[in-house]
């Protein structure tokens, strides 16, 4: 089994990729149109803004062969990965992949409670649903966070976590399965997670 | 539900070996830094840090070897200091394995730099380290390690150092430092209070009370130590009980 691991050119892939790597996995980074042959199961760590990421993704011209890959092959989107799969962003003006109801939007509620953004660092993870990514990780568990703008109210969610207000901390549909923390740094819960990710037969 | 408040065991590298000095000065070897990195991200560490206590052209590509020496067996965030000049050394970096990047001499000499990094990479990974030492009412801000005084308010630069986009605040006291006599929480609560990005307390951990207080009277968002944890003198799992039993939120 191949892994390809999406370098649209802004994000931080390395961390991701050496995480897979440790556990076993066959990791190819995926850069160019033709990348997208010959890979099993797609990862897409994003960094950023939707709307650059999206232009980046167009630039590139990886955007279909990725749409493509989305209907059928095993995906993991990871922070930005997750906001991307959505209609639109209060960040950008340019459009999200749509394939997920909604708009992200800015974290709210930080001046109640004095918090600050970005959302950095560990915070508690609520599973919502059962689903096989979560298998063998227990309720309630810390998971590694950095982000300012957020998921919230959609059917899709299986976890949820709370700063400011509570929103959706990853998500799922057939196929698709997003985070909006970031697995590869969660320490070893993480790698569990990434672990039920590599063995997630559809 | 808060965010946990974050260990931070510190990495002193020279040369590709853990250091570690008393008041910046008498360094002593310490082990190998990924090894160590193993052992603190086991024992519950909620990020490491690596800090090149004197990198150097010559010894830079030692620490490019430690850092993805370090990022390929620890899958915690990971920030890397010292000696970083320009966005090349930060984009190596980032390439080598750290998500963040801390800045301390080279901020004070040329400010852009948080700023251009920060457009470039993101708030999230730049983080400004400074070296203060109590004069008076206020703390000054010194640079290469310690060795030169400027004449910077270290809360000013603090806050310059937020508008210019660091994410985070890095606050060591030298006053502190290798003393293990309790951190600064003047400095800290002084900082807290102008700050609204997180602040990382370093220097002066010597008991569990020291740390808690640091949290509790300082109210640092973060905390970091090198000794104390490297000799194992207090383990972090139960700096982390302490922390919750006073009620901190802790990742245990």
């Amino acid at each position: 089994m191949r892994l390809g691991v999406i370098d649209y050119g802004a994000s931080n892939i390395h961390s991701v990729a050496r995480a897979l790597q440790s556990l076993g996995s066959k990791v190819s980074i995926v850069d160019t149109p033709d990348k997208f042959k010959n890979i099993d199961k797609l990862v897409f760590p994003g960094q950023g803004s939707m709307g650059s990421c999206v232009k980046k993704l167009k630039e590139t011209e990886m955007i279909n062969p990725l749409l493509e890959s989305i209907k059928s092959k095993p995906f993991l989107g990871i922070c930005l990965g997750l906001q991307i799969l959505f209609n639109s962003s209060e960040e950008s003006k340019e459009k999200g992949l749509g394939l997920i109801n909604g708009c992200i939007t800015k974290i709210k509620d930080i001046n109640k409670e004095n918090l600050k953004i970005p959302h950095m660092g560990w915070n508690n993870v609520k599973i919502e649903k059962q689903h096989k990514l979560f298998s063998g990780i227990e309720d309630n568990q810390f998971f590694y966070f950095v982000h300012s703008f957020v998921a919230s109210n959609t059917e899709t969610s299986i976890t949820t976590t709370y700063y400011g207000e509570e929103f959706v901390s990853s998500l799922a549909t057939e196929n698709i399965f997003a985070t909006q923390f970031h697995p590869e740094k969660s320490g070893e819960i993480g790698l569990k997670f990434l672990e039920n990710f590599i063995n997630w037969k559809i | 539900m808060s965010l946990a408040v974050r260990i931070i065991p510190c990495l002193d590298v020279r040369g590709g070996r853990v250091v570690k000095g008393i008041n910046f000065k008498d360094i002593v070897d310490a082990g190998d830094p990924a090894e160590a990195a193993k052992r603190y991200d086991a024992e519950g560490a909620d990020e490491i840090c690596m800090l090149d206590i004197d990198a150097s052209f010559e010894e830079r590509s030692t620490t490019i070897e430690t850092v993805k020496s370090i990022a390929s067996q620890v899958f915690i965030p990971f920030t890397v200091g010292g000696g970083i000049k320009s966005l090349k050394d930060i984009d190596m970096l980032l390439k080598s394995g750290a998500d963040k990047v801390s800045i301390n001499t080279s901020a004070i000499l040329n400010p852009e730099l948080i700023e251009e990094a920060s457009k470039e990479y993101g708030a999230q990974c730049i983080v400004l380290a400074i070296d203060a030492k109590q004069d008076g009412e206020i703390w000054n801000v010194y640079t290469h390690g310690g060795k030169n005084k400027t004449e910077l308010d270290a809360i000013e630069w603090a806050k310059k150092g937020q508008d210019l986009g660091a994410g985070e605040i890095l606050m060591t006291s030298m006053d502190k430092d290798g003393t293990k006599s309790g951190f600064d929480n003047n400095l800290y609560m002084e900082l807290s209070n102008n700050l609204s990005i997180p602040v990382i307390a370093s220097g002066g951990a010597g008991e569990l009370s020291h740390l808690v207080d640091a949290v509790k009277v300082g109210k640092a968002d973060a905390l970091l130590a090198a000794s104390i944890f490297h000799y194992e003198e207090i383990s972090i799992k139960k700096v982390k009980q302490a922390l919750q039993i006073e009620g901190f939120e802790v990742r245990l």
